[in-house]
């Protein structure tokens, strides 16, 4: 166990070197010379110089890769081209915004498709499974943006329920502000969540030892509850630590509609300023958290499968 | 006269899909008294275990109906049962075991809480009543230090003993009626008679009544009162377990038993079911010159054949990794230090059971796996370092058939593909025609229609894709086949039919063979010489007559005594 | 005499289902707008005033018009053409990458795996949305970016199911009697294990059109897919401002549009699972 946690840390090294390189070849290689989109067209060739000095571009590239790999540990971005400031200020800054968004919304998700899909499975084959497997692929099918839009317009902005847009600190303050966006984020996830659990838990459904409990005499409930989620538990754990990462990644097109100033905000802010150094700081800001809660998840699988045993 | 604790009447049994209906149980009816084993036999699709489920209330709805027909438990039917009644019975009073104790316990709990449930819900005991008397319970069904295999997963046990954590779980409510759907099939021979002597005495112990469910006459000779024989989901023959043996009426009853190859004679071929009646199921006579018995040895020693395969001293060994790197730290040797020589036409029978080494060692001898160390000396040439070119001539020469015949063909090639594919590789054959047509030849030979060449496989039944393999590995005229198991997947009535048919071939192209199985009395049967295999070395080897008479290891006693005898009854009532 | 392939099999299985069958038929409708679209026949000029200013539906106009008087049936119909394109070109790039790396790491084990596994995982650990805001962004916006994007961040998924399925064939008896004639690795691989894998090619790709379908959706939305031509994204993307006085057409018809594609590829996806895949029957 131990000997696969650490065999399992030491892997994260050739794929950190991996994603660094990626993001050095993406940003450092094809993107070319940033300092002319910084300075302008009529920058002089001594601007130009003295910039490509202070962005670390005179480097030999070896020394560049390096740079990026070292960010990966000493969360040291640099400053935005943009703002002028550091990063990682940035950075902290927009986590909160987007936690008091994402976390609520992802708890009250997961538990919500959780007891849909134990219904479903309940009743599969009949008609509210039916009805509800329909339900989950028509609201997958239809745009995120049309969801937002749709919803803002209609009961923030014609209704007034919901504030349309902003965020103020503190709890419960923030509360009205993450409201909406917060059951638009539960909405989409609803869909594909509920049917990948619905499919885990009748993988399980079909399995022998579903026979050996209704042998025993145990109620279809208690074989549910009891026996089958057990068992699926143990892929449906793995499948919810994965998406953490984009908890802290924040809610793209929800914060930017909802004016709320969180990490998905600053993204796309830097995307609409071109702002390199910002999306390429959360490229490997958000690499390095999904490496670490992939190792999480793979972690706790083998914890929560007894037949897992590695030595 | 007591009336009879369980008491089938009239059972039909229908499963309605989108294809249409078939009835899986056909008016069946039988009775199973106070304290008495009734055994059940039949093939697969024989409408056995649909029985058995129907009496669980355990049948998949709403597929699975029943139109007629009242399942009488103390005198009360079970078909009009609500489900809290059912449950009620279901593992207090009736309790079930099943075939696969592998997947049948849940993965995930303690043996010792699964067995603890039931007496929970049935008994209302507390968690540590239940608990303690689990302990019990597993020291009653012979699992070693009780107290501490209870913490254990299922994993962490063997095949045997979880299926005695099944039978502690079935008996642990004291139930008046045990079903067992073929509770050994699974297991290797000397498990299995342990596990059989075990139900047995729990049996006798708990006063139950036991319903055993089997398709091997032989198993059930050794426990069963009663014997029921389902054929195509009929009962053909109902009759006292001693007298089936001796005085069958049904011609389907009299093939099964004659199809099971014995120990004591050495047949030329095996009758099969089909010998005794046609397709409809009308008795015909039987020819006396098929079983007319003789001395295989007597003919071998006429014959002064070269030596074809020599093996000397050899090693396969699979890497275990550990370390965090995962490197290799040891070796597990499956094929440890193995010689032997095998003369041409000859058989040479290789048993033992699981994990023992023999299917490594028949895929090395082939190359399919790469031996460590050791010699392979075919027909004068070593051919242990030879190679990929001319390894894949060799192949010409050296075929293999598989065990299971439902994943040795590839299910996206028609059979033609399939049996054209070896001409193909080696060029054999001018045109796509001639290829055809020596492929044609071959489907007759094992006993299938050229009609039928351009199906692919899953439209044939176990037996027919069997002969299918077998036409695969002759397709390139070879002179050694080795069988891995070949006919272990097989019901006992097609086993016997393909074992004549390879019988027939190894005369007609003067075969030499390499056949592997767990099932001495098939491998005494088909085999000249016969090695005994355990822990990846031989241990024993010689004739297979006197391998059976006179074995020298403890080991092949052991093997010798499993084999289910078919008549034992009292023997074992005396242990008791 | 019947002889019936498992292709046959599943096929037949398929269009017994009618929402497969209604989902095949929509799936071709759209493929056919997008190469009349593509050949010029309709829409192309969509950029042509028609009418007013931002007319709502009528006979004449079904989805009424934009702020500039255009007709919104014909930019949707461009946006079909768009949309369809980068599924296309997508599964293009997604596939032969996906399958050959996937086939060769579950069959040939050992290092190649070891390198391969490493370069999927490397890959899948930058979240797919930074991955593609980053391409996009360096390579300039355009549609070149956005197929070069989504192909850089699909095939991921189908290497890993391909190497697993690939990884089971390869202990499958049939793969070791092909050996045991004498066929060589080629053989093996590419004429008895790939025909056993094509249905998580079918599958995979499915579901894939989908996905780079709503993905453009976003990325045009956000400024960094299609330039000059219209798409769902961009269109979603006006109507932005114009819902506020009511103009709720030009979303409408692109949500539609989207909607009646992805759900089409989504049933289908499901209905070619349970025929092709023979072991989640009945579930």
């Amino acid at each position: 166990m131990t000997k696969y946690i650490i065999r399992r840390l030491l892997y994260m090294i050739p794929v950190l070197m991996g994603v660094s390189l990626i993001i050095f070849i993406l940003f450092n290689l094809v993107a070319g010379d940033p300092s002319a989109v910084l300075l302008g067209k009529n920058a002089t060739a001594r601007q130009m110089l003295e910039m490509k000095e202070q962005l670390g571009l005179n480097k030999s590239h070896f020394a560049q890769y390096v740079d990026i790999l070292k960010s990966a540990f000493t969360f040291d971005f640099g400053r935005s081209w943009a703002t002028k400031q550091q990063i990682t200020y940035m950075i902290k800054q927009g986590a909160y915004p987007s936690l008091c968004l994402t976390i609520p919304a992802f708890i009250i998700s997961t538990i919500l498709s959780l007891i849909i899909a134990l219904v479903v499975a309940f009743y599969r084959g009949k008609g509210i499974d039916l009805f509800i497997r329909f339900v989950c692929i028509a609201g997958m099918s239809i745009s995120a943006l049309a969801y937002i839009l749709g919803f803002q317009y209609f009961f923030a902005f014609k209704l007034g329920w919901f504030e349309i847009s902003g965020f103020e600190y503190g709890f419960p303050n923030f509360v009205p502000y993450v409201a909406l966006p917060g059951i638009i984020w539960i909405l989409l996830s609803l869909g594909p969540d509920v049917r990948f659990f619905r499919t885990i838990i009748l993988d399980e459904v079909y399995q022998d030892y579903v026979r050996t409990a209704r042998a025993k005499g145990l109620s279809e409930m208690t074989i549910l509850l009891k026996h089958v989620l057990r068992n699926a538990m143990i892929p449906i754990i793995t499948y919810v630590v994965i998406q953490i990462p984009y908890l802290i990644l924040g809610a793209l097109l929800l914060e930017s509609f909802f004016g709320i100033p969180g990490l998905g905000g600053i993204t796309l802010n830097a995307l609409n300023s071109s702002d390199f150094p910002v999306i390429k700081a959360m490229a490997i800001l958000s690499s390095v958290i999904y490496i670490i809660f992939s190792l999480i998840s793979d972690i706790l699988y083998t914890v929560a499968d007894p037949r897992v045993k590695l030595k | 006269m007591t009336s009879p604790l369980l008491s089938v009447k009239n059972l039909v049994v229908e499963f309605h899909t989108s294809e249409g209906i078939t009835r899986a149980v056909n008016n069946v009816s039988f009775d199973i008294p106070q304290g008495k084993t009734i055994g059940i036999v039949g093939e697969s699709g024989s409408g056995k275990s649909v029985t058995s489920l129907a009496v669980m209330g355990l049948l998949q709805k709403p597929a699975a109906r029943i139109p007629q027909g009242e399942i009488l438990f103390n005198n009360q039917d079970l078909l009009k049962f609500n489900d809290d009644q059912l449950r009620a019975v279901r593992g207090n009073q009736i309790s079930m075991i099943f075939q696969e104790p592998m997947t049948s316990l849940n993965p995930v709990f303690k043996v010792g809480d699964q067995i603890a449930e039931s007496l929970r819900i049935h008994k209302k005991m507390t968690s540590k009543q239940a608990w303690a008397r689990a302990v019990e319970l597993m020291n009653q069904v012979g699992i070693p230090k009780p107290a501490e295999s209870a913490h254990k997963y299922p994993h962490e046990l063997s095949g045997g003993q979880k299926q005695r954590v099944m039978i502690a779980m079935a008996i642990s409510c004291d139930p008046k009626l045990l079903i067992a759907d073929e509770p050994t099939t699974a297991l290797d021979v000397t498990i299995q008679k342990q596990v059989l002597d075990l139900l047995f005495k729990l049996q006798q112990e708990y006063k139950m009544s036991m319903m055993f469910i089997t398709h091997d006459l032989g198993v059930i000779g050794d426990i069963a009162d009663d014997v029921v024989v389902m054929y195509r989901s009929n009962v053909v023959e109902k009759n006292k377990a001693k007298e089936v043996f001796t005085t069958a009426s049904h011609p389907y009853t009299k093939g099964l038993l004659a199809c099971r190859p014995k120990l004591g004679a050495n047949p030329r071929r095996l009758l099969t079911v089909s010998d005794f009646m046609t397709e409809e199921g009308v008795e015909i006579p039987i020819d006396i010159a098929k079983i007319q018995v003789f001395d295989k040895q007597e003919e071998q020693d006429a014959k002064k054949s070269e030596i074809l395969l020599e093996v000397k001293n050899l090693v396969t060994q699979f890497p275990i990794k550990g370390g965090i790197f995962g490197k290799t730290v040891d070796h597990f040797k499956a094929v440890n230090d193995v010689s032997f020589t095998l003369k041409k036409g000859q058989t040479l029978g290789l048993v033992g059971e699981s994990g023992c080494g023999k299917t490594t060692l028949g895929r090395s001898i082939l190359r399919l796996i790469e031996p460590a160390s050791g010699q392979i000396i075919y027909n004068g040439q070593d051919i242990t370092n030879v190679r990929a070119e001319e390894l894949r001539l060799l192949r010409r020469k050296m075929q293999i058939i598989f065990q299971d015949p439902y994943s040795s063909l590839n299910p996206r090639m028609t059979v033609s593909e399939i049996l054209t594919e070896p001409l193909n590789i080696h060029n054999v054959g001018g045109s796509k025609n001639e290829r055809l047509d020596m492929a044609k030849a071959l489907v007759e030979k094992v006993g299938l229609k050229t009609q039928q060449m351009n199906r692919y496989p899953h439209e044939f039944s176990g037996g027919q894709r069997q002969r299918i393999c077998i036409a695969r590995a002759l397709m390139l005229r070879p002179e050694f086949v080795i069988c891995d198991e070949s006919v272990s997947a097989l019901d006992v009535s097609i086993q016997a039919q393909v074992l004549n048919l390879l019988l027939d071939l190894q005369q007609e192209f003067g075969l030499t063979y390499i056949f592997i199985s767990h099932d001495l009395s098939v491998v005494n049967f088909i085999a000249d010489e016969v090695g005994v295999m355990y822990a990846g070395k031989i241990i024993e080897m010689d004739k297979a007559s006197r391998i059976y008479k006179n074995p020298k290891e403890e080991y092949t006693r052991t093997l010798l005594k499993a084999i289910p005898k078919g008549d034992a009854k009292t023997e074992l009532a005396s242990l008791v | 005499m019947k002889n019936h392939s498992l292709w046959r099999d599943a096929f037949g299985r398929l269009f017994q289902d009618k929402w497969a069958v209604a989902s095949f038929i929509i799936v071709i409708a759209y493929s056919l707008v997008a190469i009349l679209s593509a050949m010029g026949l309709i829409a192309y000029d969509w950029a042509r005033e028609v009418g007013g200013s931002n007319l709502p539906p009528s006979a004449e106009h079904y989805f009424g018009t934009d702020i500039f008087g255009r007709d919104v049936l014909s930019k949707v119909i461009r946006g079909t053409q768009i949309a369809m394109s980068v599924g296309l070109a997508t599964s293009l790039i997604a596939i032969p990458i996906g399958v050959i790396l996937g086939a060769f790491a579950g069959y040939f084990g050992g290092w190649v795996d070891d390198l391969i596994t490493w370069l999927y995982t490397t890959f899948s650990s930058i979240p797919n949305i930074m991955l593609l805001i980053s391409i996009t962004m360096i390579l300039g916006k355009g549609l070149f970016a956005v197929y070069v994007a989504l192909g850089a961040t699909s095939w991921v998924n189908l290497c890993r199911l391909i190497r697993g399925e690939v990884m089971k064939h390869k202990e499958r008896e049939y793969v070791q009697a092909a050996g045991a004639i004498g066929g060589g690795h080629f053989r093996k691989l590419f004429k008895h294990i790939l025909p056993n894998v094509t249905h998580i090619i079918i599958i995979n790709t499915s579901l894939q059109f989908q996905i780079a379908i709503k993905s453009e959706v976003i990325l045009s939305y956000l400024g960094l897919g299609v330039q000059g031509e219209p798409s769902w994204g961009t269109m979603i993307d006006d109507a932005k401002l114009e819902l506020s006085r009511g103009v709720w057409w030009q979303l409408a018809g692109a949500t539609l549009a989207m909607f009646v594609i992805v759900l089409a590829f989504n049933l289908l996806g499901d209905a070619l699972r349970d025929s092709l895949d023979p072991k989640l029957k009945g579930k």
